[in-house]
Parts: structure tokens; C-alpha cells; sequence
């Protein structure tokens, strides 16, 4: 195998040089053009502005509110989206495939439409699902019901496929195993399936989360501003990334790059200290994984 | 390995598997039929497909009985969700849990029954094993022999009334393999209970078992003594298993030309036709009834010389006597070598195969 002494090595490296450097320079264009708008974001405005935007009442109360909304959404993804994963991971059924298909639709689906969507089953007057929402006092148009279904709608599927793929890599052999040292299905679930299958969850809430809080094109369409009702009762208000469009459409680009500054700082806090809680062992989806 | 701590057992169980049958998609297992005696380790052999890990399955009661029953103490069992069986069950890749460490994955069994002598019976049971300085690894830190004995323990705190043990070694390593006839030595004496052990290697379950079950196509071939398997295997799949070299179809044998080696095996022959250990070969004829042929291959081991001989149209498996004689022989040479009768074993057709080619 070594190139011993009758043949150089040199043209082996000469073949291999310029691939190492193709794929050096395609990663990092990709990094760059990643961080660069990121990067950009954080320098347009100086310091102090970032800082006032941070103090400002308005930008704090549509801070909350988007927290608030993609944090209801996030729950909703674990009522809802989770069992659903582990339907499709674990239930043979006719039309699972067609489900699982309509499931992962809405991240096809441009979101503006699906704001419309929404707009003409939830929100157009008369329709049965209008009165339906009224009436148990879940009113969607204009009002933090109104976020929240389209925050769903549009990231539910992404902790639903993150559930599916956990729960179908839990090795069975382990859950019988379970089973047979004196553990029922229930039993089984909560201290086999269940853990073994959270770190992917979780990593699907996540990516649920980010969606929500990104959102934009479904909100301007059913809940352009927020007014009080329901859980929320704090000022009319927007969602951060409709703030920082209307900032934006009102030409006030330093305002609108200082909100955004605000809102990324707090979005990577939190990210870090997912990823710093699984690293210490603190949360515990990742007990008992090699590496470092 | 801690000498056995008794004290305090329950009475033991007795086991009997009557007519069992079962399916998984379109494999048909059964009827089995099998007692099982306190104490007592039955080797559950067959090839790849013969329904050892969907018989285990079934007794663990995770594939529902099509017909029979399985009895514990003279109760019915056959309907019992796995969890109410009283089982220990060691399933392919031992199934430990990676999220758990050492420690909680030996009190699991103690943990789901809400004992609260948990914590204490585990450290016992870590402390027989050798296993408490690993109490707090996680399974992925530990050697494969480590994994056996974790498996072992864990089965163990369930305080079982039955151990079912499947495919021991497979994915584990050589130090494995070499611990586990004592990690069952250990499961027999400790634990005076009935271990259904499956494998695809006879050489435990010679070894290690009392009794054997071979299976095929899902239907058993052979219950009973490891010692009649080999004295009589039932039919040439058993010889090979059972490690015959030499095992020749009545198809074969029957065309041979009169005074042939095949001829002379014909003669000796069962329906399903014969099995021959390996026969010792010598470089000059000891006695006129000796047979020669051409040494084709030669493989050195341990033993001595394993020979491939050309005898007649036949290929025999043969080997050098010990001690090891010199000089060895070489390929193409003519050698010599004596069978005696009693290392001709006859063979039955086995068992007629529902769907013929299965």
C-alpha cells in the first residue's frame, strides 16, 4: 500500500490538491453567505441604537409577544405533534403514507397562502369555523389565536417528521427487553421509547420554535397587528419580524437592524444554552451518548 | 465472578411448553412441545431462518400463540402480556438500555415494581457480577464480556422464572464469546431456574446445555441429549450442524460402482444417507481394509493437519493423528486411512418440510 521507494508520491497529491481546495472554497462561500446578512445585521446599527431598541416598550412588548406566541406553538407541537410522530413511527394503518405526505405539506406550501387559507376557513364572517372560534372564545383574526395558528400550521410538521424518525430508531429490541423485565406499554413508553426518542424531539421543537418565531407571510394575513384578548393583555402589538417589516417599509433601516440585533442575541441565547445544558449532562436527552 | 450468594429464593419454577405454535407474517413455527426443569439449559439450534428468536419471542410472549399452551407450575400462561410472565429475557444485542447507566439499567426490573429495596438488591447484584466499579458507565463504555454480565445481572433483578437468552455473542467480541459458558454456569447455579438458550453455535451448546432443540423451517428436528444428537444426528442438516465434515447424500451414494469407497458407504447408509467423522490418515497401509486417496488440500490447526482427500469421487474430510506425525503429508500424495464402523452414522430423512423447499 505505501508508495515505498519507486513511486513518488507527488502525483497522488497533485490529483488530490485541487479537490481539498474546491471544497474549501465552496464551504466557505456557503459560510459566508450565511453570515454575512447576519454580520450585517449586527454592525448597521451602532451600539447605543441596539441599546435603546433593547429599553424601547414597544419593541420589548413585541419581543414577549413573539416568545409568548412561538412558546404556546411549541406546546401545541408537544400536545399534538409528538403523538402524531409516534402514530406514524409505530402503527401500520391504510393511507399512512397520504398522511405523512399532508403532514409535511405546509413546508411546500408558500405561507402566504397558507395565511389565506387559514384567512378563509378562520376568518372570513359566516364561515362555520368562524362562528365555531367565536364561540368557545378562540376569536382568530387579529389576536394572539390568530398567530399561533398560523405559527403551527406552518412548524408543527417539523417536530412531527423530528418524532416520526426518533421513534422509529428506538431499537425494538430494547423496548421488548422492557417489557419482559416487568415494564407495561405505558411504563415502557415513559422510561424506554420516550427518552431514547427526546434528543431527536427536541431537536424538532427547536426547529418548530425557529419557524414560529420566524413566521411572517401567514401573520400579516390574519393577525397584522395583536390586540389584547384571550392569554395575551398586554398593548396592541406585532410579532418581532412584523415589527421589523413595517421598521423596514417605513424606511428606518437602522431601527429596523437594531430590533433585529435584539431579537438574534436572544434567539442564540437560547440555542446555546439548549446545546450547553446537553453538553453538561444537565438535560437529559443525551445521557449515556459516546463522544465528547 | 463472586461465588453464589443463595438465601431467600422462592420456590423454583417448572415449565412445559405443550404444542405451541405460532407465526410471524408467513414463517409458521411449531408445534413445540419442551419441559423445562429448574436449573435445567436448553440450546435451541438451527440455521439462519429456523425460528429460534420467533420461538423466543413467542415464549416471551410477544407473538401471540396460534395453538398450544405454555404452562408455569401448572398455570396458564399462554395469554400473559410479556411483562407479566416472569421472564428474563435477553434478547439479539443483549437490549441493554443506552440511556441508563450500569447501575440503573441492573435496578430497571426493581424500578418499573416500585420495590423500594431497589437501590440495595441492584448494588448486590452489581457487586456478584463485578460490575460496581462500572456501576456509573453508560453501556456504550463497556467491552462486550462488561455488557454480558450487565444483561446477565439486569435479568437477574427481575427475579425470573425463566431466563430466555438470544444469540449470545452476536456483535460481541472474542472476550465475549469466552466469558459467556461462564456467565451461564453462573445464570444455572445462581438462579436455580430453567435458561431456554438460543445459538447458532454447537460448540456451547455442547458445552453448556443439558438438553438440545434444533429447529427447522420452524419445526423441531431434534429434542433431548446433546450426547444421542451426536450418536444419532436425525438427519444430514443435524450432522452438519453437529459438525460432521463428512456427510453424504443417498443420491450420491448410490450410484457408486461395487467395491467402491462410495459403495462401501452406500452400505451403511440411512434414507438420508451417511455421516463420517474425520478419519486418521497414515502414509503406509496398517491393515489390508485400509482406503487410500489424494491429499487435495491440507489446513494446519491446533490439532494437527486438517486433509482434503480425493477418495474415489468423493472429497473426505481427514485429519494426522496426534501427535502429529513426521513428515507431514503433502498435496497430491497418496495416503491411507481406516473407518471404523462406529464412526459411520446412518441418517434419517428428517422430518417431511411443509412447502417442500423451505
Amino acid at each position: 500500500m505505501s508508495a515505498g521507494g519507486t513511486g513518488p508520491p507527488r502525483p497522488r497529491r497533485y490529483r488530490g490538491t485541487p479537490w481539498l481546495v474546491l471544497q474549501i472554497v465552496l464551504t466557505g462561500s456557503l459560510l459566508l453567505l450565511l453570515l454575512l446578512p447576519i454580520y450585517a445585521l449586527f454592525t448597521y446599527a451602532p451600539l447605543s441604537q441596539i441599546l435603546d431598541a433593547a429599553t424601547n416598550p414597544a419593541v420589548d412588548a413585541s419581543i414577549w409577544f413573539t416568545l409568548y406566541a412561538s412558546g404556546l406553538t411549541v406546546l401545541a407541537a408537544v400536545i399534538l405533534a409528538i403523538p402524531a410522530g409516534y402514530l406514524l413511527a409505530r402503527r401500520r394503518f391504510p393511507g399512512r403514507s397520504v398522511v405523512e405526505s399532508a403532514i409535511a405539506l405546509p413546508i411546500a406550501v408558500p405561507h402566504l397562502m397558507v395565511g389565506l387559507g387559514l384567512f378563509l376557513v378562520f376568518a372570513l364572517p359566516g364561515t362555520p369555523l368562524y362562528r365555531f372560534a367565536n364561540s368557545i372564545g378562540f376569536p382568530v383574526y387579529y389576536t394572539i389565536w390568530g398567530v399561533v395558528l398560523v405559527m403551527a400550521v406552518v412548524s408543527l410538521p417539523y417536530t412531527v417528521l423530528a418524532a416520526e424518525l426518533s421513534f422509529r430508531s428506538v431499537d425494538a429490541r430494547v423496548l421488548e427487553a422492557a417489557r419482559s423485565l416487568g415494564a407495561g406499554p405505558a411504563n415502557a413508553f415513559l422510561t424506554v421509547s420516550f427518552p431514547l426518542a427526546l434528543r431527536g424531539i427536541v431537536a424538532g421543537l427547536l426547529l418548530t420554535w425557529a419557524r414560529a418565531v420566524s413566521e411572517v407571510g401567514g401573520i400579516l394575513i390574519i393577525a397584522y397587528e395583536v390586540l389584547p384578548g384571550g392569554p395575551y393583555q398586554g398593548p396592541v402589538t406585532s410579532t418581532i419580524s412584523v415589527l421589523v417589516y413595517n421598521l423596514f417599509q417605513a424606511g428606518d433601516l437602522e431601527g429596523a437592524a437594531a430590533v433585529s440585533s435584539v431579537f438574534l442575541l436572544i434567539a442564540f441565547a437560547i440555542f446555546l444554552a439548549v446545546r450547553l445544558g446537553e453538553r453538561s449532562g444537565w438535560l437529559p436527552w443525551r445521557r449515556g451518548d459516546v463522544g465528547p | 465472578m463472586a461465588p453464589v450468594a443463595k438465601g431467600g429464593r422462592r420456590a423454583v419454577s417448572a415449565w412445559s411448553v405443550e404444542g405451541l405454535a405460532s407465526h410471524l407474517e408467513h414463517f409458521r413455527l411449531g408445534p413445540i412441545d419442551l419441559a423445562l426443569t429448574p436449573g435445567e439449559v436448553v440450546a435451541v439450534l438451527g440455521s439462519s431462518g429456523a425460528g429460534k428468536t420467533t420461538l423466543l419471542r413467542s415464549l416471551a410472549g410477544f407473538l401471540p400463540a396460534d395453538a398450544g399452551r405454555i404452562v408455569r407450575d401448572g398455570t396458564d400462561v399462554t395469554d400473559r402480556p410479556p411483562e407479566k410472565r416472569g421472564l428474563g429475557y435477553v434478547p439479539q444485542g443483549l437490549g441493554l438500555f443506552p440511556h441508563r447507566t450500569v447501575e440503573r439499567n441492573v435496578s430497571y426490573p426493581l424500578d418499573v415494581r416500585g420495590r423500594t429495596d431497589a437501590p440495595a438488591r441492584s448494588r448486590e447484584l452489581l457487586e456478584r457480577f463485578g460490575l460496581l466499579p462500572l456501576a456509573r458507565r453508560y453501556p456504550a463504555r463497556l467491552s462486550g464480556g462488561e455488557l454480558q454480565r450487565v444483561a446477565l445481572a439486569r435479568a437477574l433483578a427481575a427475579e425470573p422464572e425463566l431466563v430466555l437468552w438470544d444469540e449470545p455473542w452476536q456483535a460481541l467480541d472474542v472476550d465475549a464469546r469466552h466469558t459467556l459458558g461462564e456467565v451461564i454456569d453462573e445464570l444455572r447455579e445462581s438462579a436455580s431456574v430453567p435458561v431456554v438458550l438460543v445459538t447458532h453455535d454447537p460448540g456451547l451448546a455442547f458445552s453448556h446445555a443439558d438438553s438440545l432443540l434444533v429447529l427447522r423451517a420452524g419445526r423441531p428436528l431434534y429434542v433431548g441429549a446433546p450426547m444421542s444428537l451426536l450418536d444419532a444426528p436425525v438427519d444430514a442438516f443435524t450432522a452438519r450442524f453437529v459438525g460432521y465434515e463428512n456427510v453424504y447424500d443417498r443420491s450420491i451414494l448410490d450410484a457408486a460402482p461395487p467395491g467402491s469407497f462410495a459403495a462401501w458407504l452406500a452400505a451403511r447408509a440411512g434414507p438420508g444417507g451417511v455421516a463420517v467423522s474425520r478419519p486418521a490418515v497414515r502414509a503406509t497401509p496398517v491393515t489390508p481394509a485400509a482406503w487410500d486417496g489424494i491429499v487435495r488440500s491440507a489446513r494446519p490447526t491446533p490439532e494437527g493437519l486438517v486433509l482434503t482427500l480425493r477418495v474415489g469421487g468423493l472429497d473426505l474430510s481427514a485429519r494426522t493423528p496426534p501427535p502429529v506425525t513426521t513428515p507431514l503429508p503433502t498435496v497430491g500424495e497418496r495416503v491411507s486411512f481406516v473407518i471404523e464402523e462406529m464412526n459411520v452414522r446412518p441418517l434419517g430423512a428428517g422430518p417431511a418440510l411443509a412447502g417442500g423447499a423451505r
